[in-house]
């Protein structure tokens, strides 16, 4: 690689451009979605946090640091794979994927034990926002999910190498950006008030 | 095209700062702690995680020029807005 394309290279993300602006696109949706949760707020204040109580914040403790060590090892598969171990790489994904697959369960019981409770998008102002700003992101968990399982694939049939492995970066930028936004709705809805 | 190796031992560490202000907050929430004052600084703690994701698990730290800026302004705009309308309820 040359002094220039080393330059040029590090005027950019990791990863394809394309998934650079997804992200953004996603990251704005989700602004929108976490000040209008903030302001609604302003009118409603009693009523969030009287049924802001009502969340499981223990779930939300584990679902976040699910998610972050499940980025950690997206890290470390990112690692693995420009040190040249394909194998290492595949593990450390599946690991990340396992602690995916641990949101989404927690995720999916908070979700069970609301709707056994007759609890609905129109129960509340407050509901409305909880229910339907977790499952976007619920969503955003599982094409990452979806994203991370494809570069296992093609990471386990020698698809990637530490030579070329924008696929893996690819993936890795998109899981980050679920994370990310989870930092910021832990607090905002289980937390502050 | 040959990549730097990551630096895996910063990323161990800003993993250890993720997870012990995870728990700080939960701890916040736990303790029924609440008002403006409390609300910010648990946004904070929100805003300094995602920085550190950005710049360590993202690898935004060693890009230079505007993408350098994305996730920084992220942060800002909605961090900025968040704590606009706490400050006005409180």
């Amino acid at each position: 690689m040359t002094a220039i394309a080393q330059a040029e290279k590090r005027r950019y993300p990791p990863g394809d451009l394309a998934i650079w602006i997804f992200i953004l696109a996603e990251l704005s949706v989700f602004a929108i979605f976490f000040a209008a949760y903030a302001f609604t707020r302003m009118g409603h204040a009693e009523l969030f946090d009287t049924y802001q109580q009502t969340l499981d914040r223990r779930a939300a403790l584990i679902n976040t640091l699910a998610l972050i060590t499940s980025s950690y090892f997206v890290v470390r598969a990112v690692a693995a794979i420009r040190e040249g171990s394909q194998t290492g790489c595949v593990r450390w994904l599946l690991a990340a994927l396992a602690m995916g697959l641990l949101f989404l369960a927690v995720k999916s019981a908070e979700y069970a034990h609301h709707l056994g409770q007759g609890i609905n998008l129109s129960t509340n102002t407050f509901y409305m926002f909880y229910l339907s700003l977790t499952f976007f992101h619920f969503m955003h968990v599982i094409l990452g999910m979806v994203i991370l399982a494809a570069v296992v694939l093609k990471a386990r049939s020698g698809g990637y190498c530490a030579a070329e492995h924008t696929g893996v970066e690819t993936g890795a930028s998109y899981w980050h950006m679920v994370d990310l936004v989870w930092l910021i709705l832990f607090p905002l809805v289980y937390v502050m008030r | 095209m040959t990549t730097k190796p990551y630096a895996i031992r910063p990323c161990t560490r800003v993993y250890l700062v993720l997870m012990a202000l995870t728990f700080v907050t939960f701890a916040v929430g736990q303790l029924g702690l609440k008002g403006l004052s409390v609300s910010l600084l648990v946004l904070g703690f929100a805003l300094v995680k995602g920085q550190l994701v950005a710049d360590f698990f993202m690898g935004l730290r060693g890009i230079r020029g505007p993408w350098r800026w994305v996730i920084i302004i992220w942060l800002i705009l909605p961090g900025g807005l968040i704590t606009l309308a706490f400050s006005l309820t409180a």
